[in-house]
């Protein structure tokens, strides 16, 4: 009953606003637009009403003709290519305007820490990357949006398994621990990007150089990112926005893998080349008969949902923003996922003439599955590319296919058994919320209090079945939960202060403290012998026994004061100094500050009288320098703690013991980066080209790590080290054009950054490994001094010894003991003699070269012809390698698993090949260990995004009584060109900062397409 | 009016932020853990100490696998298993950058390191003197047990004793084999002074006075100090130690525990999980199927001889391998690649699945019995009575006047697959019993070619790579790995 009445309230309510709508139209208002420079009537131009959906466009003679309502004041001129232009209708009938040329970069306002700042004043590096940009593309998180939108701005993918969100890496990897940026959310420090729905976000700003970032000091040592989400306007009727799309998404690529008769060729021809019986099993003629390409019944079609709404509005003293969102994701292999649920306020109120207060609430649930495609031992992608051919994915009775029947077929579990079986989730629901005022003291002067909360819980659950079907079985099953609560809670009290003396002196000046904390704590409890596994059954209570129940909780806090002038004479010269001191609990008393300054100064050059060059509309050269700190490490380093040492029994009563879990080091503290950045920045040709170019060269000192140690310590944990010099140094270059012919206007981006990583010191001059490959553990990736971070490390090769006379003539294996013993044959691979002792053994291993791209890339084009729009969006690498662990031992005869296609082509005997070793059972050469055979070109150039949309006709949405409406098509990785022979070039991190461009057979990113309508009321 | 509402929230909000502004914002508590100062404080912390000197023996990188990886050299036994780096361990060509040397080398020191902060702090704990004599003489037999492992694996390796905790200094220059065996012999000559001789059924699996002595005996033997050995030795034979009445008693989890097992690494289902017989299972019963012993250790066993049915498994022979891998049945060929494998380390549950309550064994009394007999054989002493002790029980037939033939056959047969044949062989070939180059260069079949073993290369594995780079200089590899 209750219900009902609201209902029919509700729907009363939506009518009337749709009737607002057609009510009140009253009086009209006409004109002609023309371009300043040509004079010539300007078409297809936006003609809005300020703060409404309303409006129309010019037409081929640039006239336009709108109806006004009660309240109308101003029209809003927009085109690309042209500065926006309001003009106040002041009770006119006819308005003719002219419009001038603009890229619009430099006079928009650019969001900077606690302020904002117009982009011609700024004297530091930042990136603004509107909220236009990333909205309504195929992505889980803003940061993947992120992604080849800025210069310096790059996002490794770790795999395209829905709800990665990926890493940030701002100006290089800037130190070998935890090189993230700090993420502020409207205004709180909120960890990552995942928790926003990107169709909320207004603009994201990068803080890139120290003069910019080091108002953040403690945590910008790797760059700061500034998320504005969308509010809503004042005196703004009420606006409604629907968002949806819906799409479906593929596997870009599989591997080609031996059919089944042609493996079992291969696999005897492994033993009558070593003078082996031939096992058995590979004379049944059922298991040359191929049944399954194990890749193609892994991958299926995936989907992505996504629908939005947002209600915005406002009074003279009050606005609001509204919005709820959900997203569904089903990636490309079973039982991977992503959805989310978002739910966003955002209000504004001026009490009185002095005080503004302003609140943000968001409210996500976000739920995903993490598959494990990362293991080289039992990674989905990795069992999929190696199972055997001939094993059907079901037999006929309806089990699972299977490995079992002898050991020649892989100790594999049948991965589509193993993607079914996954039954595991991760929720978390996150409150990010603040509040904050403002007060006006004097005129000029103000008071700012913000006070936010982070709040996250998380619940995990994984269920694990029994296996006894399978080659890797697992005896119980089990059910383990988690539950952890954190919550973080932010203070900011801070004193502006803006006035312009004399009418040349402009001074800004910020000021104030601030404190965060965080808290968490945690729960887990595990139980197992579930007697029965129907899905309904599996939770705590079922479980026959107790496998344990652990608990704990953390707190973390930081404190600072903060301050910064900014200082502009006669609109040509700029000076920014900031200042910051960080106090953190991460460090002991003594060592918990930290003092963070940077300063930068700009020169406007076109602002002074002499600059006379006609097609140069602004220039402005900046520098700067300054100090940032990082804190991002593990709490409580500097004691030694005494903790969990196992479990044991004696005559099976169960038994815990403890020990020193971790070497204290109390003189941990601060890791500090001082960079160093040269800009210029510069509008041309009527403010149609904006070209932004800086030069940069950080270098992170006292670079926290835990530095491998001597095994004579034992296995506890070893604290980080102030030690070690990481130098990161750069060009980045932002290019942006817009133009306009008739009715077709375009606008076209670039940006590149140029940028080396070298580690200048590491501890005591030894090296840092990283982690290994597969079952022999290969070393792939080593982080030595002069280098690179993690470069590839291993053996340099000459194609393969074709005859015995070649194996006992080469000097590198003279004196080699396995050639003497007859080890080496022909069809193996020859290894280089580095330090010339006449032996391949471990010191003949060198630097094989550097992950790092050269260079990053990204370009966009986006053309408007009347209704219809088109979008571009490339990124790329270029001078990037990358280690193929995958075809390592894809080509490798010696395991028990399918190989690559091309061993076909292996060596069968002189001259048939000089790259693909002979078959064999034994691993005497080692021909498969880390070397340059397995490294390949990385360069990429993709097609990451293509939109193609239409807008429809705003005689026809009038009719309908509908706002600005727009379907379009999109399509994410579109096509992607690369010489890469694996699955997927973007390959990211695998071990921390210490591991890159390795390939595990990773969850490949997949191609998109969606269809989707935005219509606003 | 109603902006003074409004302002008087605003002072609130101020009012917290005051008090946010505490100075003890910084100070962030070790939550759950405790810090070295507030540690060892009574006799429960030093019981808990004493209880993390076990938990990593049975590490799949320790005692579980990796220690057991070097008996694939011998002539009993086929490596298996996928691990490429053990071919190398297995064909003599091992590089001081193979896997299994490094994988134990930091968790062997995280043991001796556990046992010296119990002989730092243990000392000044105020309790229960019998106790506190247990424990030291737990963390004696702990710390000499590793170094006893290092010792015969890679010869000399750095000494890391108490001094160098409290002076946090770890890195030094290997320690000379005097002094490697100095560390070894007073190490276990104060644990067997210190422990008890057996412990109570709670306790049942702790280091005893048996077990010091046993491993006493063992390293008496490497020395060739036979009277040491027959001392020791015979402090094992008299105790309470007397040997099971099955061979099989010692590979049964329900017996598991009897007096013959000196010393054990113990399991418990849903407590730990027994690593070894994973490695050691058959593939298709739930195992990875390492490890697997070939028809030169079968035709070893006389006829008759009991042991082979718990030593080994053979096509045909019957076992219950649990429910779910089809329970009791004949073993089918093709179950593993040499027909064989291991039972020393596995059985099954009754519903299918490696029964974690086995116990991966250490030492045994019968060990010991053959040690002394050994001893009394190479001194021109009988030592007929030792060995029969150890034939009787088996429906074999007694041997009189045995000869280093007989006894060379009685502990290969007796102790096969408890990682003791190529040490043994190696200690006879460096005392001129046997010719070991030789003996590994018979070609014994598919799963045991003819291979080249390197005097005195091979006596010793090499320093792992990893160390010597970490010692900048100071840990010098073993001279014929240079």
């Amino acid at each position: 009953m209750k219900l009902n009445l609201l209902l029919k309230r509700l729907f009363a309510f939506i009518a009337a606003i749709a009737l607002h709508q057609l009510a009140f139209a009253q009086t009209s208002v006409t004109g002609k637009v023309t371009d300043q420079s040509t004079g010539a009537p300007l078409s297809n131009v936006n003609v809005t009403i300020k703060g409404t959906s309303r409006g129309t466009t010019t037409n081929d003679n640039g006239v336009f003709s709108i109806n006004l309502q009660q309240g109308d004041a101003v029209l809003v001129f927009s085109s690309t290519g042209f500065a926006e232009t309001e003009i106040d209708i002041n009770g006119r009938s006819t308005i003719d305007v002219t419009l001038s040329t603009s890229s619009t970069k430099l006079s928009e306002v650019v969001v900077v820490g606690y302020g904002t700042q117009s982009r011609r004043d700024l004297t530091g590096a930042v990136a603004s990357v509107k909220g236009d940009a990333i909205q309504n593309l195929p992505v889980s998180s803003a940061s993947q949006a992120l992604q080849g939108r800025a210069a310096g701005v790059n996002v490794v993918r770790s795999g395209g398994n829905p709800g990665n969100p990926g890493s940030i890496r701002i100006r290089g990897t800037g130190t070998i621990n935890n090189a993230d940026p700090l993420i502020i959310i409207d205004g709180i420090p909120a960890g990552d990007l995942n928790a926003v729905n990107p169709n909320d976000i207004a603009s994201i700003e990068v803080l890139k150089d120290a003069s910019a970032s080091a108002i953040y000091g403690t945590r910008a040592a790797n760059g700061v990112v500034i998320v504005t989400t969308k509010r809503g306007g004042f005196e703004q009727p009420m606006r409604m926005n629907v968002n949806a799309y819906t799409g479906m998404s593929n596997a870009i690529k599989t591997l080609d893998m031996l059919d089944a008769a042609t493996l079992v060729e291969l696999k005897r021809e492994r033993f009558t080349n070593d003078g082996l019986t031939i096992n058995p099993v590979w004379n049944d003629p059922s298991n040359s008969t191929q049944r399954t390409n194990w890749q193609d019944e892994l991958f299926r079609t995936g989907t992505v949902n996504n629908i939005d709404v947002a209600l915005s509005g406002g009074s003279a003293k009050s606005s609001y923003m509204l919005s709820a969102g959900m997203y569904d994701e089903k990636g490309i292999i079973t039982n991977s996922f992503f959805k989310r649920y978002s739910m966003r306020l955002n209000s504004d109120h001026r009490i009185g003439k002095r005080l503004k207060v302003g609140q943000s609430i968001q409210l996500t649930r976000s739920n995903d599955n993490s598959l494990n495609t990362l293991s080289a031992q039992d990674g989905l992608i990795w069992s999929a590319i190696r199972f055997m051919p001939f094993i059907p994915v079901k037999n006929d009775d309806g089990s699972w296919g299977t490995s079992k029947a002898s050991n020649e077929f892989g100790d594999i579990n049948n991965p589509i058994f193993t993607a079914n079986t996954i039954d595991a989730d991760n929720i978390n629901t996150r409150l990010l919320a603040n509040i904050n005022a403002e007060y006006e003291i004097l005129k000029g002067l103000k008071f700012k209090v913000n006070l936010g909360v982070d709040g996250n819980h998380y619940t995990g659950r994984n269920f694990n079945i029994i296996i006894s079907d399978q080659t890797r079985t697992r005896n119980n099953n089990s059910l383990g939960r988690s539950f952890s609560e954190s919550y973080s809670l932010l203070g900011e009290y801070f004193l502006s202060y803006s006035n312009i003396f004399a009418g040349k002196h402009k001074l800004d000046a910020v000021a104030g403290y601030t404190s965060q904390t965080f808290d968490g704590d945690n729960f887990s409890a595990a139980k197992r012998d579930f007697l029965n596994e129907d899905p309904n059954q599996r939770f705590l209570d079922v479980g026959q026994t107790l496998q344990g129940i652990g608990g704990n909780r953390y707190y973390d806090a930081l404190q600072s004061v903060f301050g910064r002038i900014n200082y502009d004479y006669d609109q040509r010269y700029l000076f920014t100094a900031t200042f910051r001191a960080d106090g953190s609990s991460k460090f002991a008393d003594g060592n918990k500050w930290g003092y963070f300054p940077a300063f930068s100064a700009g020169w406007r050059i076109s602002n002074e009288k002499f600059f006379n060059v006609s097609f140069i509309d602004e220039l402005k050269l900046t520098a700067g320098w300054g100090q940032l700190g990082n804190q991002n490490v593990n709490r409580l380093q500097y004691l030694a703690l005494i903790g969990n040492g196992g479990r044991y029994s004696f005559n099976n009563n169960t038994t815990v013991g403890n020990t020193q879990t971790r070497l204290p080091n109390p003189n941990i503290s601060w890791e500090t980066a001082e960079m160093s950045n040269i800009g210029l920045s510069a509008e041309l040709f009527n403010r149609k080209l904006a070209v932004n170019l800086n030069y940069f060269d950080k270098k992170t000192r006292d670079m926290l790590l835990s530095p491998p140690t001597i095994g004579t310590v034992g296995t506890l944990s070893i604290p980080d080290q102030n030690v070690g010099v990481l130098k990161n140094s750069g060009f980045e270059m932002d290019l942006s054009y817009s133009n306009r012919a008739g009715e077709f206007s375009y606008r076209l981006g670039a940006n590149a950054a140029f940028i080396k990583n070298k580690v200048i010191e590491l501890y005591d001059g030894n090296f840092i490994g990283s982690r290994t490959y597969g079952r022999p553990n290969e070393e792939i990736s080593r982080t030595y001094e002069g280098l690179p971070i993690g470069i590839f490390y291993g053996w340099r090769t000459d194609g393969l010894y074709q005859t015995t006379d070649d194996i006992s003539k080469d000097p590198n294996i003279a004196n080699d003991p396995r050639r003497t013993a007859g080890l080496i044959e022909p069809g193996d691979v020859r290894f280089l003699d580095i330090n010339g002792d006449g032996l391949i053994d471990d010191r003949d291993r060198v630097n094989l070269g550097s992950p790092h791209p050269k260079m990053v890339y990204g370009f966009n084009a986006d053309f408007n012809y009347k209704g219809f729009d088109l979008g571009l969006f490339f990124l790329g690498n270029a001078g990037v390698k990358i280690f193929n662990a995958d075809r390592m031992q894809g080509l490798d005869p010696t395991y028990s698993f399918n190989m690559y296609e091309e061993v076909k082509d292996r060596w069968t005997g002189p001259g048939t090949s000089n790259s693909i070793p002979r078959m064999t059972t034994r691993r005497n050469n080692r021909n498969y260990r880390t070397s340059d055979m397995f490294i390949e070109k990385g360069d990429f150039l993709r097609l990451k995004n293509l939109s193609i949309g239409y807008t429809l006709n705003d005689k026809l949405t009038n009719r309908l009584g509908i706002g600005k409406t727009r379907f379009y098509i999109t399509g994410q990785n579109v096509f992607t060109v690369t010489g890469y022979s694996g699955l997927d070039p973007e390959l990211g991190y695998t071990d921390g900062n210490r591991q890159i461009n390795v390939d595990y057979a990773q969850y490949p990113q997949s191609r998109t397409w969606i269809f989707g309508l935005n219509v606003t009321f | 009016m109603k902006h003074t509402i409004v302002y008087k929230g605003f002072l609130l909000l101020l009012a917290v932020g005051a008090v946010s502004c505490n100075k003890d914002l910084l100070d962030s508590p070790p939550y759950g853990q405790s810090t070295s100062a507030d540690f060892w404080r009574n006799a429960d912390d030093a019981v808990s100490a004493s209880n993390a000197l076990y938990s990593f023996l049975g590490d799949e990188y320790t005692f579980a696998h990796t220690e057991q990886t070097w008996d694939i050299c011998s002539d009993d036994q086929w490596r298996a298993g996928d691990h490429p780096e053990d071919q190398a361990i297995e064909d003599f060509t091992v590089e001081p950058s193979n896997p299994q040397l490094n994988d134990s080398w930091a968790r062997k020191y995280e043991i001796v390191s556990r046992a010296n902060a119990v002989l730092i702090n243990v000392p000044e704990i105020n309790m229960d003197n019998a106790l506190k004599n247990r424990i030291l003489g737990e963390a004696h037999f702990i710390r000499g047990l590793i170094y006893w492992q290092f010792y015969k694996i890679y010869g000399e390796v750095p000494l890391i004793l108490e001094a160098n905790v409290r002076e946090n200094n770890y890195n030094v220059p290997k320690a000379s084999m005097a002094e490697m065996e100095a560390q070894i012999e007073s190490d276990f000559l104060a644990a067997a002074d210190l422990l008890l001789t057996t412990n109570d059924n709670a306790n049942l699996g702790r280091a005893t006075k048996g077990a010091a002595w046993g491993y006493l005996a063992k390293f008496y033997m490497y020395k060739e100090n036979f009277p040491k050995v027959i001392e020791f030795g015979n402090k094992v034979i008299t105790g309470p130690y007397a040997l099971a009445p099955s061979f099989g008693d010692n590979f049964t989890p329900a017996t598991k525990n009897n007096p013959e097992v000196l010393f054990s690494i113990q399991c418990t289902e849903g407590w730990t999980e027994n690593v070894a017989s994973i490695y050691y299972g058959p593939r298709p019963w739930g195992g990875w199927g390492f490890q697997e012993p070939i028809d030169d250790l079968a035709d070893e066993f006389e006829p008759g001889d009991e042991r082979m049915g718990y030593t080994m498994a053979k096509v045909g022979d019957m076992i219950d391998a649990g429910a779910s891998n089809g329970g009791l049945q004949p073993v089918p060929a093709g179950l593993t690649n040499t027909g064989y494998f291991f039972r020393k380390y596995v059985s099954w549950r009754p519903d299918g699945g490696l029964d974690n309550n086995m116990n991966i064994v250490m030492l045994r009394a019968s060990d010991i019995y053959l040690l002394v007999a050994e001893a009394k054989i190479r001194s021109g002493q009988n030592g007929d009575n030792e060995i029969n002790a150890v034939r009787r029980r088996n429906n074999i037939p007694d041997v009189s006047n045995a000869t280093m033939q007989d006894l060379i056959h009685e502990r290969r047969v007796e102790l096969a697959g408890e990682n003791e044949r190529h040490l043994d062989l190696m200690r006879w070939d460096r005392a001129n019993i046997i010719d070991l180059r030789a003996h590994y260069a018979i070609n014994r079949g598919q799963w045991k070619p003819a291979r080249t073993f390197t005097r005195p290369k091979n006596y010793k594995f090499p320093i792992p790579q990893r160390q010597i780079d970490l010692s900048n200089g100071v840990l010098i590899q073993n001279p014929d790995y240079q």
